[in-house]
């Protein structure tokens, strides 16, 4: 990249000259695309930030009342729960299925009897609809449901309760689901970084005497971090949005106390119908998002200019 | 889907509203009537269009019969649509605000009608009521808004109720209760007998808890300060709303503790499998009954907890309404007589499933045992409500399922709840 960029520097008559000869076509590959994007992408964007500084029902026409919203916003005790719950989705759900995702490539990579079979049913949670996954973790969780009757098993009656229904719990009961989901989808990019790894380094490590733990830690990981770059906008960007797991599950519920910054704006918006506050809990997730990704970005570069 | 109250709308849909009826089946219904979510044209001599969200095979096959009735008679043309309750719920105020709205539209009365005429987008329907003069006095003022013009044509209305079985009131040799004394001690009669008393369903339907505080505040308050709660003119943190949480809590040691976790519809099935052994509730619930149970199910009004406030009761009402923007007023006008005369509505109630009375007093409702004490119940009442997003707003309806629900969960919190409440209600009249 830094070579690219000191040539063009260099020489600048002989780019002038080359974008001169740009093809009809390509220039259409890229206005055609923007233009669809524009209308269908930037410009509601735009149109959303605006929103964030009117009050609007969706049926009259919008007044603007400036940062009403932002000062709301901040004094809004539902909002920062639901922060707070995305913070903890964004760690919990995305650490975990890091962990478990990694572990059972670890575990699986080795080419055995039925290891095709476990990768499959390790797999087949992703080809579910989330929806039809809360539908099945719904009867899980159910009152004498698969749960409670596992507990009362090994005579664990006293932990038994209304798990999607006890504020205690709710949040976490829904991060479940969400994690069995994941896991599969995230062994499956592991898997295929693990299959890259040239074994000849496995094997120069291993006559050099170190143990297996050795190796994990200084052939396996650093030669993942293509993978790494890929499994983790992968968590972020699907830690930002979860939505629907949520809200089939338990809508935010019960008393918001597993609200999360995307459930929280799609009921202030669709059921009470407060379509500039939620708009600004819109621009507030997009900031957010900006900054995780950006942070990354940042960091990236750096690491591959050093 | 079911999401947030839809959940009961779309039941509502598969009874309550089944009866729409005869609208004409004219050659392109079954067209419009699986599909059609946009907004349909008409122009002013072509047909009626009216969008309805009775998708429930049965309410559909009503709906198309009676549109099918009033075309062969030769008043006007219909066609209809029929659409999802959850898609039409969202897209109502899309279609009302379109340049080129459908006309008539199924949905209710109350404050959610009074809301689109305040903002001009009803039309006014007051030559349709000048031919219902022997519709009681209730309905009529139920249909007018706030600048006296009628906005609404009813179509039936159903009722609220303890719902419970009759073998099992046997069984246990317990009768059915009048006063809040008398409701308390049978609560304490079936607990020792090792039966929840009484139902709930919250999980995914919180709004059902709504009738509870509905029922308890017209009881000790009386409805008109209720409409007022309502209307955003009283607080909820006021000493009068929390005097309904203090009766409520003598009750709440009696609620299933189950009901938290799961829909209306499993409470249904729990009272009728003799798990719980009441249930407040509309009478929408016996869709989700067999029907061999259906003749084993009576109910009991909402005890009485002080004599001196009149009697009111939840009867929510559905209806139609239309666009102020039809391009086609008298024919809209004619089929809404057509819908509001006792044709219709006869033909309407035969062909719904469930338990319900048609609005026009000279139409007969079915002569099932249940039916006869629901309308002797609502006949006795001095005042009706509607339900708790139908008086206030569907906007309200969130506030509501949080502040009840964290009460049942919390109800030594009541003080921070009903302040919680009155701060959430205040945002949404504020916009």
């Amino acid at each position: 990249m830094t070579a690219t960029i000191s040539t063009t520097s260099v020489t600048p008559t002989r780019r002038r000259r080359r974008s001169a000869r740009l093809s009809p076509l390509l220039v259409a590959f890229v206005l055609v695309p923007f233009a669809v994007e524009s209308v269908w992408v930037f410009w509601p964007a735009i149109q959303g930030f605006w929103f964030s500084l009117t009050r609007w029902d969706g049926m009259t026409p919008p007044t603007f009342v400036g940062t009403d919203n932002y000062v709301e916003l901040a004094g809004d005790a539902t909002f920062r729960g639901a922060l707070v719950n995305t913070v903890i989705w964004l760690v919990l759900f995305g650490g975990l299925s890091v962990l478990g995702g990694f572990g059972m490539a670890l575990v699986l990579q080795k080419e055995r009897r039925f290891v095709g079979f476990y990768r499959a049913a390790l797999f087949t949670p992703v080809v579910f609809s989330l929806v039809v996954t809360a539908l099945v973790w719904r009867v899980f969780y159910q009152p004498d449901g698969i749960a409670d009757t596992l507990l009362r098993a090994v005579g664990l009656e006293s932990l038994i309760r209304p798990w999607l229904a006890d504020p205690q719990t709710a949040l976490y009961a829904v991060i479940l689901p969400a994690l069995w989901r994941q896991i599969g989808y995230v062994m499956v990019l592991f898997l295929a970084g693990l299959k890259a790894i040239d074994p000849a380094l496995h094997e120069a490590a291993r006559m050099d005497g170190a143990n297996a733990w050795q190796r994990l830690r200084h052939v396996t990981i650093p030669q993942l971090k293509g993978v790494n770059a890929v499994v983790l906008s992968v968590i972020v960007i699907d830690s930002l949005r979860s939505f629907d797991i949520v809200w089939s599950l338990t809508k935010g519920g019960p008393y918001h106390s597993s609200e999360l910054l995307s459930t929280y704006m799609y009921s202030t918006a669709f059921q009470s119908l407060r379509l500039g506050y939620a708009s600004a809990i819109a621009v507030v997730i997009f900031v957010l998002a900006l900054a995780v990704i950006l942070g990354y970005l940042v960091r990236a570069f750096r690491e591959e200019a050093s | 889907m079911s999401d947030f109250d839809p959940g009961r709308r779309r039941f509502l849909g598969h009874l309550g509203l089944a009866g729409l009826g005869a609208l004409g089946a004219s050659s392109f219904l079954s067209a419009c009537a699986s599909s059609a979510s946009g907004p349909t044209t008409s122009n002013g001599s072509g047909a009626v269009t009216i969008q309805s969200n009775l998708s429930s095979p049965q309410a559909k096959a009503a709906m198309e019969k009676l549109i099918e009735t009033f075309n062969a008679q030769g008043k006007g043309t219909a066609s209809l649509n029929t659409i999802a309750s959850e898609t039409f719920r969202t897209q109502l105020p899309t279609y009302l605000t379109s340049a080129n709205p459908p006309d008539l539209y199924t949905w209710y009365a109350g404050s959610v009608a009074n809301d689109y005429a305040s903002k001009n987008l009803l039309l006014d329907v007051s030559e349709v009521w000048k031919s219902l003069d022997d519709y009681p006095q209730s309905l009529r003022t139920l249909s007018t808004d706030a600048s006296g013009k009628q906005i609404f044509v009813p179509m039936n209305n159903y009722w609220w109720g303890f719902f419970y079985r009759k073998s099992n009131f046997a069984k246990w040799g317990v009768q059915e209760p009048k006063t809040w004394t008398e409701f308390l001690a049978l609560c304490e009669t079936l607990k020792s007998k090792g039966v929840p008393p009484i139902g709930i369903g919250l999980g995914d339907t919180p709004w059902v808890a709504s009738a509870w505080f509905d029922y308890l505040n017209i009881r000790i308050n009386g409805a008109p300060f209720h409409r007022e709660l309502l209307a955003g003119k009283q607080r909820f943190d006021d000493p009068k709303v929390k005097a309904v949480f203090t009766r409520w809590r003598e009750a709440l040691p009696y609620f299933d503790p189950k009901g938290k976790a799961y829909p209306f519809q499993e409470a249904t099935t729990a009272l009728l499998a003799g798990k719980t052994g009441m249930f407040l509730i509309g009478t929408f619930f016996a869709d989700a009954a067999p029907k061999d149970a259906l003749g084993d199910l009576d109910f009991f009004r909402f005890p009485i907890i002080d004599p001196s406030v009149p009697l009111a009761e939840e009867a929510p009402t559905d209806g139609f309404f239309a666009s102020a923007k039809t391009a086609n007023p008298t024919g809209t006008k004619a089929l809404l007589s057509y819908l509001a005369g006792v044709e219709a509505q006869e033909a309407y109630v035969k062909a719904s499933s469930g338990i319900v009375l048609p609005a026009n007093p000279r139409a007969k409702a079915s002569d099932s045992p249940l039916v006869v004490k629901g309308k002797a119940m609502l006949d006795e009442a001095k005042e009706l409500t509607q339900f708790f997003n139908r008086d206030s707003s569907d906007a309200l309806q969130p506030t509501a399922d949080t502040a009840l629900t964290k009460f049942i969960d919390k109800p030594d919190q009541i003080d921070a709840i009903l302040r919680e409440w009155q701060a959430g209600a205040e945002k949404v009249f504020k916009g």
